[in-house]
């Protein structure tokens, strides 16, 4: 055996994934749709999905076996791949859940049951930013106001230009809340925010949260693993989730929630509750009756098609971010307009001022912008409708949400997005009126 | 860019009563095809675990899957409602439901008692009941019911009440009348009873339960509410959501109804309180109703939800449609039953008229069946030695007296026997015919093996290994 440092430099380049094989691996994507909104519904490989299948054709083979002997392996395989990626102590810290949406239910509704049980009291609050996603307000109202919290919202400036400034909202807010003398039981912050999307100070802000006493602190990282850095050693929260199937090639659907070790985390119990209520969070999201545990089951093969692009996972998101903060600011170029903040704070998401003419001036109009985007130009992406604030002059009142994946192909999207976009302004001139929203 | 799920062009309210008139109707070919992905080793004899799902409707599943993968933006905004909505729509006639809205889509039977009992847990949370105000369910209950009763109920400062199900059963007088005694316990001391969960068809022991009865009993002993788990029923026996007068209703359509895995009805009889009914798992729709709810629980797959308008199709390709299928199901089950029960001198858990699809047949006394773990080891057992795959019931005796005996002693096991295996070889294999049909399982066995559990069995009696076998080492 020739095991020489010199040998070893010698040795030949891996073979990595080809832009061909690239493009045979998303070939079931629609050929004619610019599909620029991966933030959104995620994408996944015809070799996971494949994969998948396998799984899923041996539970239809004989699944008592499969539950008896299969499962649960698989399972805890799922999790020690994801401890291992996100740096956790223990696998046991690591829960597979459907979605972030799951995840989210399931730590409300434990601080629902402080509510009901006495260890908090009427009037205790949670604070989050404005933005947060929809799913995670509606569950914040069914859980924690329903059963008697309050909730308090820190705007999060956008335009941003630096995280100092997201700091100092988020202080304000706990400083308003000390004054009132309110207990803050939980804090909500996203890793990455949904719309408009901007990468927080997470770590920056876990801290002013145990500065200042917080319970729990529960990271919405919806968009995380896959898109930005995830470490939870270095992150210090208490909970943390991530969707495998947005930016991590999962099939629909699978993310993980982890939960620090701690007193309280043997107390969270997954809401769909089977003979192993109990036995740990993690256990019960492992079997919460009959269904396709096929997306969560083929965690270690993500490795193995993450691991065919040049630096892994790393690279992958190192290339992201690079193309669409390109394409970002050369469409803010071709346009006249500016991103929504500056490259560090951008994932491989990026918002793109819309030009002012397009009178974007409702969520309604947003929606309307969007699905005229997708029926008449064949482009998926996302619009944001940013309301103008007091005293300001001539906002930028729409930006749209680029996302990069490994499908897209930088030069051609942005050709086709700026040939659309001048066809798409040339057909408000003369007149910047309402024209197209109205299609 | 819409899909072209089946129902574009046709009836939208399919009736499982009448199937389509057609000349042809599935053959022994097309069943063996549609199922020849079952590992063709094993008799396969549980299908009321977890159920079966024929070729034709997983081809369907992967159709919407990657209509999914494709463009998944302009399919949830614009397939994906729909698609859900069709489904909806071919459940409420099945079940004869009065409205749409009646019926959510949910996973599985456990989410819906989850959906159910969290309702209760909140109401205690909330003061609308009092401390020990009380639930009702039988002692048989599915486990994931009972820890969900612990989870949402007792948790919540609220106690249970177990009606104990009387087994092996002759009549259904007998449930009747343990029914009734336990409501008058659970009304002692004041108490109210505010939910009976009454399973349609138990899991183990499996009994068909007089639900219409029952429910009727409940109704004028002032239960508030009544929720009838039948996760068997739908594919197994009749549903008539209407006649059995609960306010909530589920059954998994992946047991006895082709779904694959999993798809749920979670039926909820139109009140002032069902809007207060709520998926746990909440998201930007909460508050719309429960179907809404639960037809959007944040990104997943929702294709096997999707593709019960062809589940449909499928089971009408069969003569007399679902209900020929049940006809055929029971009729053989029950006379797999009796010949076993009959060859062993041991008995049926039930009367013919209180099985569908599954029916408990005694296993003899001689194996000595004394825990759950024998019954699981002998489960294991059988599926790893004898690849034959049937839940096995370790029966427990309060009192000795009730016991049913064999000539050599108590019965103390019975095997659950659901679809059965038309056992036959191909090419050079010697052929050996278990005795009923079958719906499209198959099963291979050697000739030179042990050729069905009755086989197995009479050589361990014949062996003379009588004594309690602490190891199944052989």
């Amino acid at each position: 055996m020739n095991t020489t440092s010199a040998s070893a430099a010698a040795t030949p380049q891996p073979f990595f994934i080809t832009p061909a094989e690239v493009f045979s691996e998303f070939s079931h994507h629609h050929p004619s749709v610019a599909r620029i909104n991966n933030g959104g519904l995620g994408c996944c490989p015809s070799s996971l999905i494949s994969s998948q299948r396998q799984i899923q054709l041996q539970w239809l083979r004989q699944p008592d076996e499969f539950f008896f002997n299969q499962l649960q392996p698989g399972m805890l395989r799922s999790r020690n791949v994801i401890k291992d990626l996100i740096n956790a102590d223990h696998v046991d810290e690591v829960s597979i859940v459907d979605n972030a949406s799951t995840a989210i239910s399931i730590v409300l509704q434990h601080m629902a049951w402080g509510f009901a049980e006495g260890k908090f009291h009427s009037g205790d609050a949670t604070v989050m930013f404005h933005c947060a996603y929809g799913a995670v307000k509606k569950s914040v109202e069914a859980y924690f106001v329903r059963a008697g919290g309050y909730v308090i919202e820190v705007p999060l400036p956008f335009p941003v230009n630096s995280d100092d400034e997201i700091l100092q909202e988020f202080r304000q807010a706990l400083e308003k809340a000390k004054q009132n003398g309110r207990s803050v039981r939980l804090a909500i912050i996203d890793h990455v925010t949904f719309m408009p999307t901007v990468v927080m100070p997470v770590k920056q802000l876990v801290s002013i949260c145990r500065e200042a006493g917080i319970d729990h602190v529960f990271i919405d990282a919806a968009h995380g693993i896959g898109c930005v850095d995830v470490d939870m050693k270095q992150i210090g929260a208490d909970f943390y989730t991530s969707n495998l199937h947005k930016w991590l090639f999962c099939p629909p659907s699978a993310a993980f929630l982890y939960c620090r070790k701690s007193n309280q985390s043997s107390a969270l119990h997954h809401p769909v509750v089977t003979h192993q209520y109990g036995n740990g969070l993690a256990t019960e999201s492992s079997w919460i009756g009959t269904r396709d545990y096929s997306a969560q089951l083929v965690v270690p093969k993500i490795l193995e098609f993450v691991n065919r692009f040049e630096g892994g996972i790393d690279g992958i998101k190192r290339r992201n971010h690079d193309a669409v903060v390109d394409m970002g600011e050369m469409l803010a170029k071709a346009w006249g307009t500016h991103l929504g903040c500056p490259p560090h704070m951008c994932s491989s998401m990026v918002m793109v001022g819309l030009p002012a003419c397009l009178h974007v001036s409702s969520d309604q109009d947003s929606s309307k912008l969007r699905t005229y985007l997708r029926g008449k130009f064949g482009v998926e992406v996302s619009i944001y409708y940013r309301p103008p604030k007091d005293g300001e002059v001539g906002p930028l009142t729409g930006y749209a949400r680029i996302s990069y994946q490994v499908y897209n192909k930088l030069l051609l999207l942005l050709l086709w997005f700026i040939d659309i976009s001048g066809k798409y302004l040339s057909l408000l001139q003369p007149k910047a009126t309402t024209l197209p929203l109205s299609h | 860019m819409q899909h072209e799920y089946p129902r574009n062009g046709e009836s939208t309210h399919p009736s499982s009563k009448k199937p389509k008139l057609s000349s042809k109707f599935i053959t022994e070919s097309d069943i063996r095809d549609e199922f020849s992905h079952h590992q063709q080793r094993v008799a396969r004899i549980n299908n009321g675990s977890y159920g079966s799902c024929p070729d034709s409707v997983l081809t369907a599943q992967r159709r919407w899957q990657l209509q999914f993968l494709r463009q998944p933006d302009a399919f949830y905004f614009n397939v994906l409602r729909d698609g859900i909505t069709a489904s909806r729509e071919t459940i409420k006639d099945l079940i004869n439901a009065d409205h749409v809205d009646e019926v959510s889509l949910v996973d599985n039977a456990t989410t819906a008692a989850a959906i159910v009992l969290q309702r209760i847990g909140r109401n205690f949370a909330e003061g609308k009941f009092q401390k020990n105000d009380t639930v009702l369910m039988l002692h048989c209950a599915f486990q994931a019911v009972k820890k969900s009763i612990q989870a949402y109920v007792t948790r919540a400062g609220g106690s249970v009440i177990e009606v104990r199900l009387p087994f092996p059963v002759n009549s259904e007088e007998e449930i009747i009348s343990e029914f009734k005694k336990s409501i008058e316990e659970g009304k002692s001391n004041g108490r109210k009873i505010r939910l009976a969960i009454i399973d349609h068809i138990t899991s183990m022991p499996s009994v068909v339960i007089p639900v219409k009865e029952l429910v009727r009993i409940c109704r004028a002993e002032g239960i508030e509410q009544v929720f009838v788990d039948a996760a068997h029923a739908i594919g197994s026996v009749k549903v008539d959501v209407k006649e059995v007068g609960a306010d909530f209703y589920v059954s998994n359509l992946h047991k006895w109804f082709f779904c694959p895995p999993s798809v749920a009805f979670l039926y909820c009889k139109k009140s002032t309180s069902s809007s207060d009914l709520h998926h746990p798992v909440v998201s930007h729709e909460y508050g719309n109703g429960l179907p809404i709810e639960s037809a959007w629980i944040g990104t997943r797959d929702y294709s096997s939800q999707l593709v019960v308008p062809a589940v449909l199709e499928f089971i009408n390709r069969f003569e007399g449609g679902i209900d020929g299928i049940m006809k055929k199901n029971h009729d053989e089950v029950v006379k797999m039953g009796k010949m076993l029960a009959e060859s062993w001198g041991t008995n049926l858990g039930s009367p013919p008229e209180m099985s569908a699809a599954m029916i408990m047949v005694g296993l003899p006394s001689r194996l000595c069946l004394h825990s759950e773990e024998d019954a699981v080891m002998l489960r294991s057992h059988l599926r790893d030695r004898y690849e034959v795959e049937v839940p096995i019931f370790h029966q427990v005796y309060v009192d000795r007296e009730e016991g049913v005996r064999d000539k050599d002693g108590f019965i103390t096991g019975y095997l659950r026997m659901g679809k059965l295996a038309k056992c036959f070889i191909r090419n050079e294999e010697a052929v050996i015919k278990v005795g009923a049909g079958f719906h499209g399982i198959t099963c291979v066995l050697p000739a030179s093996d042990v050729c069905c559990i009755s086989q197995f069995l009479k050589n361990r009696i014949k062996g003379g290994q009588g004594a309690a076998p602490k190891n199944w080492n052989f």
